[in-house]
């Protein structure tokens, strides 16, 4: 179906591919893995037409391709889901299905009824319930995906790449994508399939190509390894030492923050938490649980509905970003390029964003210092870029995610959140966020971990607290801990 | 029915609660003008400013698609003026030559708009220097070729102007047909689907594999056309051309635009929301002149009512 021999692709600076092998069989679901900047997009993109190879061939359906942009890819049946869609919020949901590929009625005008049935069956043939009439920008993030891939069928899709699909998606709507992969495999399409989440693989990718650093290292029959020698492949280095382990003996101070009954909203209801000095606690439960709400909460994003919260025995009916700041607290969002980094600015002034006191002088900003600091950081953490003037936007994103770490790690005395840390992160880029995690702990920070990642979570955290509908449903603590008893609380299905 | 009637027809101009604001804002404006002044509200007063909306409206209308693709075209003023005396200096009077000129004024409307595109193209520069640039380029070409009116045109050329079909302006009928044309672009073919697309995302568009390209040439060689059918209708009014007939035009073009509910970054707005936004701009000015306002006062209410529309449209997100 699709065979790249011997691709590479060289961008200013970096070599992206290097000799790169591929083969995809229709009627497969094929993993590709490696670490963030292992070159799986670019690897994408060229496939997609969206670069052009320096060297190597394409050969898609039989024949050698050089496809120069990436409608003619689209025309000869690729289509792509990126990690981030392509949709145009301003459109329909049928005016998005069906762009590009309008259904024309007379004079080859656009044929409003029948664009609305058939994007009406198209969706009821995803098994999903969208309104073809609303706003893309109106549906959750999970439907929107469902529109890609409703997209794709109008495409006549052959060959269709799936780029961290579930990162944004959870539950019972990733079985629901599942479904659908499995019925279009069944139609003898193939399947690119990337993802960070191993037991996705195993569960659903019939083969898997590794690569690691623009290099091929190896392509395997899913059934033929397990989990950890697919790591190793992928980084060489072995599994139980993905979680580093803590520094010295537990020892967890005061209760630092507390929340009393906190609301926000319509999303979380009386919530009731205790974060201690040193300790690690994770929030966990499904997508949509209330947890990115309650970490808003806390930190004055969104305002309280009653309740409160106590930081250092201080009590707040009411919180604003810039206060939390002030009392010790940091968040690193969830969306780390939306709300968290200044992606047009370089690795220095983002670190210093939220400390210009201390690189200021009489007002002004003593680039010099500012330099020196970010050095300093960029050496602690880990950062690999090309110094501390080199733009974040051009960095993967787990080093982005490092930045932002460092960044709240100098202001940050008494709490630090941390919304989905290791969301699209590579393997080596989490170690390296779990062991600044580790660090700060240990330096008497309490941290709160809101993960979706259930061996994450039972790895990492000296206790977890559950969230379901806006509702804390438990507690566990250390010796509690497993992922089946945390699903057992963040799941409706305990709660009868 | 009623509301299925809004319903539709917002969905067909795209600007959804945009379009009945400009309504509502021109209705009460009307009423307003009607209660202070009897001449205001006369037929022949009404008719007036229909035809001298005439020029602000085809303008805009080239406007609102540059707009829509999240771009912007500030060469228009001095596309203007340089049509126009080229088009009275070459025509000088002679009757035989006015209908090939005025073609040729199109060609050259079209290509110089074209060549803004593809600057933009080419250069990747934002649109908004890349004709800005071109219009202080223009604005000295037609320096170069005169420096004062130039030329002149049949007097009974002023038929594009003045003229009367079933008793209306011609060139005001002429606009609103065209704009309902355009309207019906946007929203049935398929191309006009894809302007859309690459004011929404552009980088999406391209992925998507929508033509870009021919979008962006599109949009400013009609804009450019637009401007020749400007001039043709002020050298029309006027009887010839002039250095600085089009210098207003610039920023003017942008206000009904805006207060039509079409958004500066793009992807959303429709051309019909603008046709209103032009009608209450023309209103507002012919009140304000009876109101006896110096022309002064008028700018600051235009500014006011500019930075009042957009508040109205800024989707309200949640502050964080």
């Amino acid at each position: 179906m699709l065979t790249l021999s011997s691709i590479s692709k060289s961008f200013p600076g970096v070599k992206a591919l290097d000799q790169v092998h591929l083969d995809v069989r229709a009627g497969e679901i094929h993993a590709l893995v490696g670490e963030n900047g292992a070159g799986k997009s670019t690897l994408t993109k060229t496939i997609a037409g969206v670069y052009q190879p320096d060297e190597g061939q394409i050969e898609y359906d039989g024949e050698i391709v050089h496809w120069t942009s990436p409608g003619e890819a689209k025309s000869a049946g690729i289509h792509v889901i990126y990690q981030e869609f392509v949709l145009f919020p301003h459109l329909s949901v049928a005016e998005n299905i069906f762009l590009g590929h309008e259904r024309r009625g007379a004079f080859g005008l656009i044929d409003y009824p029948q664009t609305d049935r058939d994007a009406r069956e198209l969706l009821q043939r995803l098994g999903v319930e969208i309104d073809p009439n609303d706003r893309v920008s109106e549906l959750t993030v999970a439907d929107q995906q469902m529109v890609e891939i409703a997209k794709a069928l109008v495409h006549k899709v052959k060959l269709l790449i799936l780029d961290e699909p579930t990162a944004v998606i959870s539950g019972h709507e990733v079985e629901l994508l599942f479904k659908r992969l499995r019925a279009l495999k069944e139609d003898g399409v193939a399947i690119i399939y990337i993802s960070h989440r191993l037991e996705e693989i195993f569960e659903i990718c019939d083969r898997v190509t590794v690569m690691k650093d623009g290099h091929y290292v190896d392509s395997k029959n899913v059934a033929d390894i397990d989990r950890d020698q697919l790591i190793s492949l992928m980084v060489g280095r072995d599994m139980s030492e993905l979680f580093p382990p803590r520094v010295g003996e537990a020892k967890f101070g005061d209760v630092v923050l507390r929340t009393n009954n906190l609301s926000v909203n319509g999303r979380v209801t009386n919530a009731s938490i205790e974060l201690r000095a040193g300790e690690i606690t994770a929030l966990a439960g499904m997508v949509g649980a209330g947890r990115t709400e309650l970490a808003l909460g806390i930190f004055g994003g969104l305002p309280m509905s009653s309740g409160s919260v106590e930081i250092d025995g201080e009590t707040f009916t009411e919180m604003k970003p810039a206060l939390a700041i002030k009392k010790g607290l940091g968040l690193v969002t969830e969306d780390r390029k939306g709300q968290g980094l200044a992606m047009q600015l370089d690795v220095a002034a983002n670190i210093t964003a939220s400390d210009l006191d201390a690189v200021a002088k009489y007002g002004l900003i003593n680039t010099i210092r500012e330099l020196q600091i970010a050095r300093d950081e960029i050496r602690e953490y880990q950062i690999a870029c090309r110094g501390p003037r080199n733009p974040v936007a051009t960095m993967s994103g787990g080093n982005q995610q490092k930045v932002i770490v460092a960044r709240w790690a100098r202001t940050c005395s008494k709490v630090l959140i941390l919304d989905e840390p290791t969301r699209g992160v590579d393997v080596g880029a989490k170690v390296e966020i779990y062991r600044i995690m580790r660090e700060l702990a240990a330096k008497g920070i309490a941290i709160l971990m809101i993960s979706s990642e259930l061996p994450e979570v039972v790895g990492m955290s000296d206790r977890v607290i559950v969230m379901r509908e806006g509702v804390v449903t438990g507690e566990l603590s250390k010796d509690q801990l497993s992922e089946e008893a945390i699903m057992q609380l963040a799941t409706r299905h305990e709660a009868a | 029915m009623t509301a299925l009637a809004i319903r539709s027809f917002n969905f067909a101009t795209k600007s959804r609660s945009g379009l009945l604001v400009v309504i509502a804002l021109l209705v009460l404006l009307f009423f307003f003008g009607a209660l202070i002044s009897d001449r205001f509200r006369s037929v022949s007063n009404l008719l007036n400013v229909f035809e001298q909306s005439t020029g602000l409206a085809l303008v805009s209308l080239g406007q609102t698609l540059t707009v829509l693709t999240g771009g912007i075209d500030l060469s228009v003023g001095s596309m203007i003026s340089l049509l126009s005396v080229l088009m009275s200096g070459t025509i000088d009077g002679e009757a035989a030559r006015v209908l090939p000129v005025c073609i040729g004024i199109l060609v050259l409307g079209a290509a110089i708009g074209s060549l803004n595109g593809l600057t933009v193209i080419w250069l990747r520069v934002h649109p908004l220097i890349v004709t800005l640039g071109m219009g202080a380029l223009l604005q000295g070409v037609t320096l170069l070729y005169t420096l004062g009116p130039a030329g002149s045109v049949p007097f009974e050329f002023d038929y594009v102007a003045y003229g009367r079909l079933l008793g209306l302006p011609v060139g005001a009928v002429f606009t609103i047909a065209l704009f309902i044309l355009v309207a019906l672009f946007l929203r049935y073919v398929p191309f006009g689907r894809a302007i859309y697309a690459v004011g929404d995302d552009e980088i999406g568009a391209r992925l998507m594999g929508l033509p870009r390209k021919r979008v962006l040439v599109f949009v400013y060689a009609f804009s450019g056309i637009c401007c020749a059918l400007t001039a043709i209708y002020l050298v029309g009014r006027f009887g010839v051309g002039n250095v600085y007939t089009g210098q207003n035009y610039t920023l003017a073009s942008i206000t009904p635009v805006v207060v039509g509910g079409t958004m500066l970054t793009g992807g959303r707005g429709g051309v019909i929301g603008t046709l209103f936004g032009v009608y209450l701009i023309s209103l507002l000015n012919n009140l304000l002149n009876f109101m006896d306002i110096s022309s002064h006062y008028q700018l600051i209410v235009q500014g006011l009512i500019i930075i009042l529309a957009v508040s109205v449209y800024v989707e309200k997100k949640r502050a964080v």
